[in-house]
């Protein structure tokens, strides 16, 4: 061993590598392969033991393998290496590799090494694929060359007489199962720069190909050999100068063989790279954008090559040919469609597109010719062509026709022809948002976002998945669906906090120039500045709570809104990537959109009407108390109301209470009684804690003290708080009326504190009444709504007018451990209809069992009196 | 040392966070979790077909505090956490037996 040839090595290794990484060595991996070969040679030159070999007549070659043959190896790359003899592999040969290799791997190098005979190094070759490729890529670096040169005429002859369809057909194969491990690494957030689809193995495997199929020698000869175009070419050596640079200094920062481009060695990259923020925008963002363009041209190289096994040799891949296309000017060779010649291209450039849409109907793939067609000629898409609406219409047809398995809309990204039409795009191309949460780049992510629109047209699988299905179906304008999706993003070209509102000025003027009328521009507009509102409520407010929803319909305003604003948000949601979608997100979302549907199909709470109602009565309250309190005060304090009250209770009233709440101050209750005008009824206004109960004590306590209630309405008032209006005939003997009110108060005090307080008064409802409308009498009746109302059990009680009457319906309520949220009580001359909003008190949502349902109407309808008509001589009388 | 565990409503998370980082509390584990417990789930009916909510949707929050400062973590967590409605959630603590920082080995509350 020759420790001075090893440290000589060593030093200018890392003299190399410390040039490379200061940036003064352009050509870093051919110098770094020169190196090596240098070492071998030297070891070679002075080893004994590799003469003697000689000598006694068994020659070998030192041959350089995989990427080190092709004169590619990075830093920490293995180094393969191939001893060849010819016949004989003599003893001896153990002794030199000590010499050749133990000082590589004292030096801690990877050095993976096959000592062979020609026959052996031909039959393994045949048999197993991994060593084929590297023999491909084979070169000798020194000993006996004419063996390394018998050795190679022998492989090409063998492989071309016996196992051509077989090597490309492992080449195939390997390719597809390799992107299926790796996954496709423009959509990965650490890529694999070698493996993965777009990593440099794309690359390998086209040099293979050309290799087995015309014997090239080097990278060069792809375009010599026709395999690429010139321009094809330049792209290709610039991706693989950037990638391998790339690839360079993460084995340099991760001092391994790591081709992994992990998270966390991504900004550290981006600075060694010499990017630098500009244009508000990191430099890791703009690095991974580079590098993401890198990629995707690779992937293209590696469809080009995929293309050609294909051509050359019908594997597997099914063999029957296509139907002719209809189009005129368009044919379909060997699965591909192809442009019948680039004149037809020139007479109707709608060609352009049209061949993209019968690519997404049929299914059938663009040819790589094709591709190279579109790109050169996209100046025939001008603004003539651009403004022709049977050109539009093709366009927007595309949309529809983009799916997971085979995506049209990637085509036309990858050659250029969809930002020919939408220019403003062009500002997402390889935009990457660097953080854990978004995966792609926002091109891809809106293309992808399309993509899971159209997945829902399938409604197999869950049963969430059925109701994207069924959502989808109501969605008549689908087309404005689709164009949100690919634009709903287009303002993250401006990397300024609120892309929402950015993107929704942006992508006006190309709504409105691919031909949407202008209710659509509206709706187009509305549902990109407010594509966040959804997911972000759904997960950051409270939606079990009834307002949320009543507020969510009333920002949406239109149920068709809705429905496309649901499907943006989940497509945009999957599209982004697992930290934002996943059956968590999804249920809340799910719940969201339901619950703010009810509240649009009841319209009671989210009509325009009611809206305006509002609004109006807001105004009002706020003149009304202006000049006692701020106006941001009475705003905020009349946020905090139910919708459901402000549309029913007048302004007037609004104020009253608002003045009862300030007065409140920690006590259980406060009333106040008024007298309307011209009328001998009181009106009994009652603020108080929500306590379960409290409504039905309220009416307990009226009845104790032969207060009659003509009608009731119950709202809950703030978070804690309930507000309870009684109108209620006065007591009778009206000189102490003071005095009996008093008394109520203090019942009411009494059966706050107490449960049982209003037992006896249970005993005074009459067991049985007589009505004299009709001559049958209708049944007491208790109807349960459960479908309606997304949050309360909607409780109708169908009755005739008797004393204790509420109290008797609340009583039962509140024993069957309901809370009456919300209640509409009113008499008409004798017949009663009353509306219960409840929840149940042990989880504080509505009553879904059936059994207690049951159990609930029971003892309502247990609760009431007997009805019998009255006798027809009792009336005359 | 105490691990504190607490099964929040998802809307009460930032609340959480900020009043434990008021205290000085800035570390934590967020998981998304699914609860079913006395809260039970509910279903939705759209277009004739049930949509059933079987699970709710919580937030679990994980803080490992010194004994001398539980109560206060504690308070904290179910002060932020409350809007006085059934499914506020939970509150667990359990004892730590050691907390090892992996970059420093430092260990005990220093590692905290």
């Amino acid at each position: 061993m020759d420790k001075k040839n090893t440290d000589i090595f060593i030093k200018k290794r890392e003299t190399l590598i410390g040039q490379f990484l200061s940036g003064d060595e352009p050509e870093f991996l051919e110098k770094h392969a020169f190196v090596l070969d240098e070492y071998f040679f030297t070891v070679f030159e002075k080893s004994i033991t590799a003469r003697k070999m000689t000598m006694a007549g068994t020659p070998f070659a030192i041959i350089a393998l995989g990427g080190y043959g092709r004169k590619e190896h990075c830093i920490h790359s293995d180094i393969d290496l191939l001893i060849l003899f010819e016949k004989i592999v003599p003893p001896e040969v153990e002794a030199f590799l000590q010499e050749l290799l133990y000082p590589l791997w004292d030096g801690r190098f990877e050095v993976g090494y096959a000592v062979r005979n020609i026959n052996e190094c031909l039959e393994m070759a045949f048999e197993r694929f991994d060593i084929l490729t590297t023999i491909l890529d084979a070169r000798f670096i020194c000993g006996a060359s004419l063996i390394y040169t018998g050795f190679m005429e022998k492989f090409r002859s063998d492989l071309a007489a016996k196992h051509l369809k077989h090597t490309l057909n492992y080449l195939y194969e390997h390719g597809e199962k390799r992107h299926f491990d790796f996954g496709d690494s423009t959509y990965l957030i650490a890529p694999d720069l070698k493996s993965g689809f777009g990593g440099l193995r794309d690359y390998h495997t086209l040099l293979w190909y050309a290799k087995i199929k015309s014997g090239i020698k080097t990278r060069r000869d792809l375009e010599y050999y026709g395999f690429l175009s010139h321009l094809e070419y330049l792209s290709l050596t610039e991706s693989l100068t950037d990638i391998w640079k790339i690839r360079n200094f993460l084995h340099s920062i991760t001092k391994r063989k790591c081709d992994t481009l992990y998270f966390e060695y991504q900004t550290e990259l981006a600075g060694l790279l010499g990017y630098r923020f500009k244009n508000r925008q990191p430099d890791v963002e703009r690095f991974l954008g580079d590098l993401h363009k890198r990629l995707d041209f690779l992937k293209q190289i590696n469809q080009i090559a995929f293309e050609d096994i294909l051509g050359t040799t019908r594997i597997g891949k099914g063999t029957i040919e296509f139907r002719p296309t209809k189009i005129d000017g368009l044919v379909i060779k060997k699965r591909r469609l192809h442009f019948s010649n680039t004149v037809a291209v020139l007479q109707k450039p709608d060609l352009l597109l049209k061949i993209f849409l019968e690519s997404g109907l049929r299914k059938i793939p663009l040819s790589i010719e094709a591709r190279r067609i579109v790109s050169e000629f996209l100046h025939l898409v001008d603004d003539e062509i651009k403004n022709n609406l049977a050109f539009i219409k093709i366009f927007k047809k595309i949309m529809s026709l983009s799916y997971w398995e085979f995506n049209v809309l990637n085509v036309m990204l990858a050659t250029g022809i969809l930002e020919k039409l939408i220019p403003e795009f062009s500002a997402l191309v390889n935009k990457i948002q660097y953080n854990h949460y978004h995966l792609f780049p926002v091109d891809k992510h809106s293309i992808r976002c399309v993509q899971i629109i159209n997945s829902f047209k399938d409604h197999s699988g869950s049963a969430t998945k059925s109701l994207y299905y069924s959502v989808f179906n109501e969605v008549r304008n689908k087309n404005i669906l689709f164009f949100t999706a690919l634009l709903h993003d287009i303002g993250k070209s401006d990397p300024a906090k609120e892309h929402s509102k950015t993107g929704a000025k942006i992508a006006k003027p190309i709504f409105e120039r691919f031909g949407f009328n202008s209710t659509e521009v509206k709706d187009a507009v509305f549902l990109i500045e407010n594509h966040l509102i959804l997911i972000k409520t759904a997960t950051r407010r409270d939606i079990s709570d009834e307002e949320t929803a009543v507020y969510m319909a009333h920002k949406i305003g239109k149920i068709r809104l809705l429905r496309m604003l649901y499907l943006l948000t989940v497509a945009d949601s999957q599209a982004t990537g697992p930290k934002a979608w996943n059956e968590w997100t999804e249920n809340l979302l799910k719940d969201l959109f339901l619950k703010t549907m009810g509240i649009f199909k009841k319209g009671e709470l989210a009509s325009k009407k009611s809206q305006r109602l509002i609004d109006k009565r807001k105004k009002n309250v706020i003149r009304l108390l202006k000049e006692k309190w701020r106006e941001d005060e009475i705003n905020t304090q009349l946020e905090s109301m139910p919708k459901r009250y402000l549309v029913h209770v007048p302004a007037q009233s609004i104020a009253g209470h608002i003045k009862l709440y300030r007065n409140l101050k920690g006590k259980d209750f406060i009333w106040q009684i008024s007298k309307e005008n011209n009328s001998d009824i009181r009106t009994v206004s009652i603020c108080g804690k929500d306590k379960p109960g409290f409504y039905s004590k309220i009416a307990g306590v009226f009845f104790l003290n032969n207060l009659d209630i003509i009608a009731s309405q119950a709202y809950s008032f703030g978070e804690e708080h309930v507000m309870d209006i009684f109108k209620v005939k006065p007591p009778k003997d009206r000189i102490f009326e003071k005095e009996k009110w008093e008394k109520a108060q203090e019942d009411l005090v009494h059966a706050i504190n107490d449960d049982h307080f209003l037992d006896n008064a249970l005993d005074k409802i009459p067991q049985e009444i007589q009505v004299s409308s009709g001559k049958n009498p209708k049944p007491n009746t208790v109807r349960i709504d459960n479908e309606i109302s997304s949050f309360f059990t909607i409780i109708e009680v169908f009755t005739y007018d008797f004393p204790g009457l509420l109290f008797s319906i609340t009583n039962s309520l509140y024993r069957s451990h309901t809370n009456v949220n919300v209640a509409m009580v009113a008499t008409k001359v004798d017949q009663v209809v009353d509306v219960f909003y409840v929840k149940s008190l042990a989880n504080d949502a509505k009553i879904e069992s059936e059994q207690e349902l049951a159990l609930i109407k029971k003892a309502i309808l247990e609760s009431l009196p007997h009805i019998t008509a009255k006798e027809m001589n009792n009336e005359k009388s | 040392m105490k691990k504190v565990e607490a099964i929040i409503k998802p809307f009460k998370l930032d609340d959480v966070k900020e009043a434990l980082s008021e205290i000085g509390i800035y570390g934590m584990t967020v998981t998304e979790v699914n609860g079913y417990g006395r809260q039970k789930g509910h279903k939705e009916i759209y277009r004739g077909a049930e949509y059933v909510v079987d699970f709710v949707p919580k937030i679990k929050v994980e803080i490992v505090v010194s004994d001398e400062r539980l109560d206060e973590a504690v308070e904290t967590i179910r002060n932020a956490a409350n809007s006085g409605k059934i499914g506020d959630g939970k509150i667990f603590i359990s004892p730590v037996e050691q907390v090892i920082r992996v970059r420093t080995g430092e260990t005990g509350t220093e590692a905290l």
